[in-house]
C-alpha cells in the first residue's frame, strides 16, 4: 500500500468524521447535551488533526486545532454550547469540509472566511462572548506551534492540549529508582468535577518515596478568593521504579483538568540544587484511607485503568475514546453528590465503556469499490435475464416438460432472486449523507439571506439505491435553495404575518408502496400563485385568458426560464431552477408534485424508484404491443363486465367498482397505440393508484404473466418517450417497454402526455 | 499572645471538609475576621484542597491583619492530609500555652 492509497483512506474517513461532526452538532443543537454526543464531536475533530498531522496537512491541522480546542472546552463544560457557539461550530466544520477538500483534490478554500472563524473559536475557548471583537487573539500559524498551548493563568480558560500518543510514549526507566520531577498544577475544573487533588497525591505518593512542595504563591487573602477555584500548585520529586506510565495513570482523569509535566530527573544532584523547600511525605498514610467512600471508587477505577490499558495497545483510538467517556461518566455521577457513590460511579463508567466498545465493535464493514458492484449488479441482471429466457425456451420446446426440470427451474427463480436482493442491498445507502449536506447548504443561504431558517430532516435512515442519492444531491440542493430564497419570508415579514421570526424547512424520506418519497416543506408563504399567473403571461408561457387551476398554476413554476423572484439572486436566480430539478427526478423515474397554500408554505413530494436496476412488473399486452406495468402501481385487476361500463361526457368511461365509479383508461389509446377506443369487455382492467391522489382503471388487452424485469433506461440508450419510464428485456430476448403509470394517468386526466407543450400551445 | 482588644473566637471544623464544604468555610471564615481566632481541627476525618486553600487563605488574612490564627488541635488525618499536599502547619499549631 503505497502512500497516496493510505492518504485515500484517510479522506474517506475525514468524510465520515465529517459526517459524524456535522450530526452530532446538530444534536447539539437541537438541545442535545448528552456528553458521549460532544466526545463523538470533538473525536471526529480529533481524528482529522490526527490524521492531517501524519500527512502533514498544515492548513487542516492547524484549523483543527483550534476547533478541537474550543470543542474541549464544550466538553469540559467551561463553554456553554448555545445557539450563537454552535452556530460558530457549524460554520467551522464547513470549512473544515473545505479544507479536507482542498487538501484532497487541491482546491480553494476562503482563507478569509477561516481566519475569521479561528478567530471566533478563539475568543470562544478564551471564554469571550460570541460575536465579539477577537482581534486581540493571533491566528495559530504553525501547527508544531499550538500542540501545547500554555495556560493564560490559573484561571484561564486555556485547555490542555492532550495527545494520546502520550500514553504510549512513556519508556521503561533502565536505571534503578529513578526520580521523576512532577509539576501538577490543577484547575479549577479539577475540583468541580469532583476530582480530589489530595488523592492524586495520596496515590502518587504510593508509587514511590515522594517529597513534594506547595506553591501558594498564586494564593489570596480570604475577602478575594473563590473557594472553589484552584490556586495551589505543586512541584514534586518522586523516586519510584514504576515508570512515568504509572505516573500519568494517577493523574489520567485530571488530565484535562490540570498542567502536568513529568520528567525524568537524569542526575539526582542537579535536584537537590533547587531552592524549593521540599517536605517528605509520610509513607503512613493509612489514616487517609479511612474515606471508603472515595477510595474503593478509585481504587477500582484504576484497575479498570490498568485493564484498560492493555487493550490500548490493540485499539488506541477506542481506548482512548472510553476513557474519555469514563472520566465524564466518572464526574457526572460525582458532581451533584454531596457523597460520591462510588459504585453507582464506577458501574456507570464501566457500562459507558461497555456501550463505547459495543459500538465501535459494531457491524464490520469493508469498503469496496463501487465499480465492483456496479459490475457485479449487471451480470446479476444479466443472469436474470437469462434465466428468464431459459424458463422460457424450456417451456416452448418441451411441452410436457418434467417436473424435475421444472423444479430446477424454479428454484434457480428464486435463487436469482435471492441474489438480486442481495446484490441491490449492497448499494442501497441511506439517505443520510445527502441530507446533512443540506444542513449545510440552508446555513449558508440562510446567512445570505438574513433569514433564520431551521432544517428539519426527518428518515435519514432511508435507503435507496447509491444511484439515486448521488443524482439526488443535485436537484434537492436546488430546491432548498429555492425554500429558503424564495419560499420563506424574511424574519420581519414573518413576525408580521403571526409567525415565529425562524423559518422551518422540513426534509423527510420515507418508503411508500416500494417508492422513496423525498418530501420538502417549508412553512413559508407559499406560492404567490398570481406572481406566478402573471409571469407566465408575461413570458408567454400562457394567453391572459387561459383558465387555470391552481394546480396547474403551481405547476408552471417547473417550466424552463421562469423565475419569481423580484431580483435575481446569487442563491436561486438564472431562471433555471425548477424545471432543472424537474428533468434531473424524471430522468431517476421519479416524479415531482407541489402543493402549495398560500400563507402556509409548499410541499414539494419526490418520489422515486428504490433502484435503478430492477422491478417487479406485470406484462401485459397492449395493441400486440408488450409492456411491463409497474406491480407496485397496481392495486387489483379485474375483468369488466358490459353493466359495469358507462359512458360519460364525449368520450370517457368510467367502470363501477364495488359501488363506485372509477375512470376508464384505455392504454393503447393514450399511448397512440391505436386510433379506436377497445372494448373495456374484451379486455382486462388494471386498477392503478397513482402518486397525484386517486385510482384510474387502465384497459389492456391482456395480462401475460408476472415478472421481474432488468430495468434498460430508454433515456440512455434512446430518448424519453412520454408515458414510457423505461424498457426491459424480455425472455424472448424482446424489448418491451415499461409504463409509466402515473403519466399515463396524468394524461388521462385531460392533459397531453407532454404538459409542457400543452400550455405552452394553449398561449 | 491573644490581642486583648478582641475577643478571641473559635471556629470548629466538621469532620469531613470536601469540595462542597469549601464555599460554607470560606463564609464562616469571612464572619471571624477581625478576631483572633482558634481553629479546632481535632474533629477532622477528610479534608480536601479547596478547604485547605481556604484555612490557608485566613492565615494569610489574619497574618496581614496582625491577627492571631492558629489551629488548637489537629486530627492526625487533618495533619496527614496537610503534610500529604505539602502544606507547612506547624507554626499555625498552638503549642503548649
Amino acid at each position: 500500500m503505497d502512500m497516496n492509497e493510505i492518504k485515500e483512506i484517510f479522506f474517506q474517513e475525514c468524510e465520515e468524521q465529517l459526517a459524524e461532526l456535522e450530526s452530532g452538532l446538530l444534536k447539539l443543537n437541537d438541545g442535545d447535551r448528552d456528553p458521549e454526543t460532544v466526545n463523538a464531536v470533538f473525536r471526529a475533530v480529533h481524528s482529522i488533526k490526527g490524521g492531517a498531522g501524519a500527512f502533514g496537512l498544515d492548513d487542516l491541522v492547524s484549523f483543527a486545532h483550534v476547533f478541537e480546542t474550543t470543542l474541549d472546552c464544550v466538553r469540559s463544560n467551561r463553554l456553554d454550547p448555545g445557539p450563537e457557539v454552535l452556530k460558530v461550530m457549524l460554520k467551522s466544520a464547513d470549512v473544515l469540509a473545505d479544507l479536507t477538500n482542498a487538501a484532497r483534490d487541491g482546491g480553494s478554500v476562503d482563507e478569509a472566511r477561516s481566519r475569521q472563524l479561528i478567530k471566533e473559536l478563539e475568543a470562544l475557548a478564551n471564554g469571550e462572548v460570541p460575536q465579539a471583537s477577537a482581534a486581540a487573539v493571533e491566528p495559530v500559524a504553525k501547527p508544531v506551534a499550538v500542540v501545547a498551548p500554555p495556560p493564560v493563568n490559573d484561571e484561564g480558560f486555556q485547555p490542555v492540549a492532550f495527545s494520546f500518543d502520550d500514553f504510549d510514549a512513556a519508556e521503561e526507566p533502565l536505571m534503578d529508582m529513578p526520580v521523576y520531577e512532577i509539576v501538577f498544577k490543577p484547575k479549577s475544573d479539577l475540583y468541580a468535577k469532583g476530582n480530589e487533588a489530595t488523592l492524586l497525591l495520596r496515590d502518587l505518593s504510593r508509587l514511590g518515596e515522594m517529597s513534594i512542595h506547595c506553591d501558594m504563591g498564586a494564593l489570596p487573602t480570604l475577602d478575594r478568593l473563590s473557594p472553589e477555584s484552584a490556586y495551589f500548585f505543586w512541584k514534586i520529586s518522586l523516586k519510584t521504579d514504576k515508570g512515568e506510565d504509572a505516573i500519568r495513570t494517577v493523574f489520567e482523569f485530571a488530565e484535562w483538568d490540570c498542567d502536568l509535566e513529568i520528567s525524568l530527573v537524569e542526575d539526582e544532584a542537579t535536584q537537590s540544587g533547587e531552592e524549593l523547600p521540599m517536605q517528605p511525605v509520610p509513607f503512613d498514610l493509612s489514616i487517609l484511607d479511612d474515606e471508603p467512600a472515595v477510595l474503593v471508587g478509585v481504587v477500582e477505577e484504576e484497575e479498570q485503568l490498568a485493564s484498560r490499558r492493555q487493550d490500548r495497545d490493540a485499539a488506541v483510538s477506542a481506548a482512548g475514546t472510553a476513557s474519555n467517556v469514563l472520566q465524564m461518566a466518572q464526574s457526572a455521577a460525582r458532581t451533584p453528590a454531596e457523597k460520591p457513590a462510588p459504585a453507582a460511579a464506577s458501574a456507570a463508567a464501566q457500562s459507558a465503556a461497555a456501550q463505547q466498545a459495543a459500538a465501535s465493535a459494531a457491524t464490520p464493514t469493508i469498503r469496496v469499490d463501487l465499480d465492483r458492484v456496479d459490475r457485479l449488479i449487471n451480470l446479476v441482471g444479466e443472469l436474470v435475464i437469462n434465466q428468464a429466457m431459459l424458463s422460457q425456451s424450456v417451456v416452448e420446446n418441451d411441452n410436457n416438460g418434467t417436473s424435475s426440470i421444472n423444479m430446477g427451474l424454479e428454484e434457480l427463480q428464486q435463487l436469482t432472486r435471492e441474489i438480486q436482493d442481495s446484490v441491490m442491498a449492497i448499494r442501497a445507502q441511506p439517505v443520510k449523507p445527502v441530507f446533512q449536506r443540506m444542513s449545510r447548504i440552508v446555513r449558508e443561504i440562510a446567512d445570505m439571506t438574513g433569514k433564520s431558517v431551521r432544517l428539519i430532516t426527518e428518515g435519514e435512515n432511508t435507503e435507496v439505491d447509491k444511484t439515486v442519492i448521488d443524482k439526488l444531491a443535485e436537484p434537492l440542493t436546488h430546491m432548498i435553495r429555492n425554500a429558503v430564497d424564495h419560499g420563506l419570508e424574511t424574519p420581519e415579514k414573518r413576525l408580521a404575518a403571526g409567525k415565529s421570526a425562524e423559518g422551518t424547512v422540513r426534509l423527510t424520506a420515507k418508503h411508500r408502496s416500494g417508492r422513496i418519497v423525498i418530501e420538502l416543506a417549508d412553512d413559508g408563504a407559499g406560492i404567490n400563485r398570481e406572481k406566478v399567473r402573471q409571469k407566465a403571461i408575461d413570458n408567454d408561457l400562457i394567453t391572459a385568458d387561459a383558465n387555470l387551476s391552481d394546480e396547474e398554476i403551481d405547476n408552471l413554476i417547473f417550466h424552463a426560464g421562469f423565475s419569481t423572484a423580484d431580483k435575481i439572486s446569487d442563491i436561486s436566480g438564472r431562471g433555471v431552477g425548477m424545471d432543472v430539478v424537474k428533468r434531473s427526478i424524471q430522468a431517476l423515474g421519479g416524479r415531482i408534485n407541489i402543493s402549495s397554500k398560500p400563507g402556509h408554505g409548499s410541499v414539494f413530494t419526490m418520489s422515486l424508484p428504490l433502484t435503478l436496476a430492477v422491478l417487479d412488473g406485470m406484462v401485459v399486452t397492449v395493441a400486440n404491443q408488450t409492456l411491463v406495468v409497474p406491480l407496485t402501481a397496481i392495486v387489483e385487476t379485474l375483468q369488466p363486465e358490459a353493466a359495469a361500463i358507462h359512458s360519460f361526457g364525449s368520450n370517457q368511461r368510467l367502470i363501477s367498482i364495488r359501488n363506485s365509479f372509477c375512470p376508464l383508461v384505455d392504454v393503447g389509446r393514450i399511448l397512440n397505440f391505436r386510433a379506436i377506443q377497445a372494448n373495456p369487455v374484451e379486455g382486462v382492467a388494471l386498477l392503478v393508484e397513482s402518486e397525484g391522489g386517486g385510482q384510474r382503471a387502465l384497459m389492456v388487452d391482456a395480462i401475460q404473466g408476472q415478472r421481474q424485469v432488468v430495468i434498460k433506461s430508454l433515456e440512455a440508450n434512446y430518448t424519453h418517450v412520454p408515458g414510457i419510464a423505461a424498457a426491459t428485456i424480455l425472455g424472448d430476448g424482446r424489448v418491451a417497454l415499461i409504463l409509466d403509470v402515473d403519466a399515463i394517468v396524468a394524461a388521462s386526466r385531460g392533459h397531453s402526455l407532454k404538459p409542457e407543450m400543452s400550455l405552452a400551445a394553449a398561449g | 499572645m491573644a490581642s486583648k482588644k478582641t475577643a478571641q473566637k473559635t471556629l470548629s471544623l466538621a469532620p469531613v471538609l470536601d469540595l462542597n464544604e469549601a464555599t460554607a468555610l470560606h463564609e464562616k471564615l469571612l464572619a471571624l475576621k477581625g478576631s483572633d481566632i482558634v481553629i479546632d481541627a481535632s474533629a477532622v476525618e477528610r479534608v480536601g484542597t479547596l478547604c485547605v486553600q481556604v484555612l490557608m487563605a485566613g492565615a494569610k488574612t489574619w497574618e496581614e491583619d496582625h491577627l492571631s490564627f492558629t489551629f488548637s488541635k489537629v486530627s492526625d488525618a487533618f495533619e496527614k492530609t496537610t503534610q500529604l499536599i505539602g502544606v507547612e502547619i506547624d507554626h499555625l499549631v498552638a503549642k503548649e500555652i
